[in-house]
């Protein structure tokens, strides 16, 4: 009976953590979208936005506090994470788009193991904590029965759901969206008629990075805390809900975070919290195996 | 484009011909032999120019989760070995330190032991640091004779499987157990508990060790789990809130994951008390790490806090001068360096050699050492250290306050 009685909260707690899951997984989705690759060094993009966000908030609190200093922090985290996610295209793929397909993916292990290495000197390998009481108190909320909804989780899945619809705008209507789906479509084709891949490419990561930038910072604020390991298991969470959700389609990535993150709160309610990570990949072996398109499937979603 | 290089590379050793290459390896062997020979005078013992070197390892957790905590160990060692070499090391040679790092992974420790025990240079290790790094590490320290000295590796089974090179100057689980069960029933007066561990050596074993003792006393122990990486609890305290326990003990070596835990907690509306081991009493990331509330959470400490002791105030000076505010084992692990070191004096080098059984024999025999941990150290037969006490704090503002203490064996 018991384990029934947590249903409720534990959805609460998989939507929130889902709809972060699927801002970083979207990052994944477009650039194999553009590229045909994957983009192993996205969760440490993540982290490095993270902490972006944390220094931030370290010089902004003696001016600001509340839901002001969100948007700065957020701001923030996400050129952080843009200026690393786009130098990274630049300097470790873009010399590789020629090369086989094993070249770039070692590149960006090199690109993960190196962000992650540099984090942790330069952190002395300590957890930043992240005070979120400084922006919405942790523990305000409604209680609805024997579940408690904080306005944290709230705000984390507004700010996922807001960004969702205002890359969607991008991608179906801007110049720079077409441009992308006509690269995804067949990059020489898209050369042929005007399009610079190599700005599309690029636009992909500023994209992705920025997203995962505000991942970055809504994860510090729900854990009250980052390291300079986060980005590996967020990355492959990222990686498995894009998988789930149709790998190259943008709402497929954050219907698959989603998804994940539910699955992953009801699993743990009934079997031990250590399977969490068990449930998680179990789902990305049975996803490839019996329907590798994803939920929403390749052909019918647009890729980009 | 790098073709044509090579090809004047060749070009150019061609035309030099054979004398060329001499006089390159000429200089290049005189290069050497000026980088090797210049470095030790560049440090400057007191004894002078030094006769030799002898060399030490430290195996730990030096990148990975648990790298705060390793590495501030690591600055202890380097301490200590500092201090030796300044009061002229070792019979006149240097002492250095080999540094071996495992991660915190018992596949890594056996890496690192198999480095250690093939380098006759080295002549005793301090670490692993994690229980389940001595574990799969020490058949390895034990065939090659070499002394261990674990600064915080507090598995009971670890010295009970007989093997005769394993010291540790940290009290066992099972010294913890008891004072911690006992605390809990008998001045918190709790009766149902709830148990969290990380399904590693030290988390699994002291919540055994705990759990056996509670039960004892006739408590109710729940027991979950989670994974060393996580740092959403959202799951496992749903549960938590469901049970409605009167403590959570939590057995975990990280104090950085306890205090997101104690965060997450108190934003999950759970008000229960909290205690844990020896391993989260660490002011910085837990109590500073949890904005507050880690406020009122209760640790239990294998041994005085060094920074309480009289005889450590020098130390806990430079180190905290040198590298900022200290971690739970940086104590422990200057302490088992300079007991190690003064062993190895004890052993003594001869023909420029240091007799590894001879170390060994002369950490066993240490008796009533006066060191910076405010007891005198001594080791039994299996290695385990003699004197000390279990203490009790409790979070209080910014700083751990003792409430109770247990003398060790005093069941």
């Amino acid at each position: 009976m018991s384990f029934f009685a947590q249903v409720p909260q534990q959805i609460v707690n998989g939507i929130s953590l889902g709809s972060v899951y699927g801002l970083i997984a979207i990052g994944y989705s477009m650039v194999y979208g553009t590229l045909g690759m994957l983009n192993f060094a996205h969760g440490e993009v993540f982290m490095v936005g993270a902490f972006g966000g944390w220094l931030a908030m370290g010089l902004l609190l003696p001016f600001l506090s509340g839901p002001t200093l969100l948007l700065p922090v957020t701001v923030a985290a996400s050129l952080t994470a843009a200026v690393v996610g786009v130098a990274t295209e630049r300097f470790a793929y873009r010399p590789l788009r020629r090369a086989p397909r094993l070249a770039p993916l070692i590149a960006a292990l090199g690109v993960s193991m190196f962000l992650q290495n540099a984090v942790m000197l330069a952190t002395g390998g300590r957890a930043k904590t992240y005070l979120t009481s400084a922006i919405v108190s942790p523990d305000a909320g409604v209680m609805l029965g024997g579940t408690f909804i904080s306005f944290l989780r709230l705000m984390v899945v507004a700010v996922a759901a807001l960004l969702m619809l205002v890359l969607d705008y991008l991608v179906r209507h801007t110049y720079t969206g077409k441009a992308m789906r006509a690269v995804a479509e067949d990059p020489e084709a898209a050369a042929w008629t005007g399009v610079s891949v190599n700005r599309v490419v690029a636009a992909a990561f500023l994209l992705g990075s920025l997203l995962a930038g505000v991942g970055g910072v809504m994860v510090g604020l729900l854990y009250s805390q980052v390291d300079f390991y986060m980005g590996f298991s967020a990355g492959m969470k990222a990686f498995t809900a894009c998988v789930l959700g149709g790998i190259g389609n943008l709402p497929g990535a954050m219907v698959g975070g989603v998804v994940l993150g539910l699955l992953e709160s009801l699993g743990v309610a009934f079997v031990s919290p250590v399977y969490r990570d068990v449930i998680a990949f179990s789902l990305l072996i049975l996803t490839l195996v019996l329907r590798p398109q994803g939920i929403l499937g390749r052909a019918r979603g647009q890729r980009a | 484009m790098r073709r044509t290089v090579a090809v004047r590379q060749v070009a150019a050793v061609n035309r030099f011909g054979v004398t060329g290459l001499a006089v390159a390896v000429l200089v290049l062997a005189l290069v050497a032999t000026a980088c090797t020979g210049g470095a030790p005078s560049g440090q400057g013992g007191a004894g002078g120019e030094p006769k030799g070197v002898i060399r030490i390892g430290a195996a730990g957790p030096y990148t990975g989760d648990l790298s705060k905590i390793g590495l501030d160990s690591l600055n202890a060692i380097r301490m200590a070995v500092e201090e030796a070499n300044q009061a002229g090391g070792v019979d006149g040679y240097r002492i250095e330190v080999e540094v071996g790092d495992d991660a915190g992974d018992a596949a890594q420790a056996t890496l690192v032991a198999q480095k250690f025990a093939a380098d006759p240079t080295i002549v005793g290790v301090i670490g692993p640091m994690n229980s389940n790094c001595v574990n799969a590490a020490l058949p390895i320290y034990e065939k090659a004779g070499l002394v261990i000295i674990s600064q915080s590796a507090t598995n009971p089974a670890l010295t009970e499987q007989g093997y005769r090179v394993m010291f540790r100057v940290c009290p066992r689980d099972d010294a913890q157990g008891p004072a911690a069960a006992r605390f809990i029933v008998e001045e918190l007066k709790a009766r149902k508990v709830y148990m969290i561990d990380d399904k590693g050596t030290y988390g699994q074993g002291l919540a055994d060790q705990v759990e056996i003792a509670l039960k004892e006393l006739g408590a109710t122990v729940t027991r979950g789990q989670i994974a060393p990486t996580d740092r959403d609890f959202s799951a496992i305290l749903t549960r938590v809130r469901q049970e409605a326990p009167d403590l959570v003990y939590l057995a975990l070596p990280n104090p950085a994951q306890a205090a997101a835990l104690l965060i997450q907690a108190r934003s999950m509306k759970i008000q229960t008390k909290f205690m844990g081991g020896d391993g989260l009493k660490e002011k910085d990331q837990l109590i500073a790490g949890s904005q507050g509330a880690a406020e009122g959470f209760y640790v239990t400490a294998i041994g005085r806090d060094v920074r309480e002791v009289p005889e450590a105030a020098g130390f806990v000076k430079a180190f905290e001068a040198k590298h900022g505010a200290m971690s739970i084992f940086s104590g422990q692990s200057y302490e088992a360096t300079n007991i190690l070191i003064a062993a190895l004096r004890k052993a003594g080098v001869k023909d420029g050699k240091v007799d590894r059984a001879a170390v060994r024999d002369a950490v066993a025999a240490t008796s009533g050492y006066r060191g910076i941990l405010g007891f005198p150290v001594s080791f039994d037969s299996k290695g385990d250290v003699l004197g000390g006490s279990i203490y009790v704090l409790q979070v209080k503002g910014p700083d751990f306050v003792e409430v109770k203490a247990y003398p060790i064996g005093g069941k």
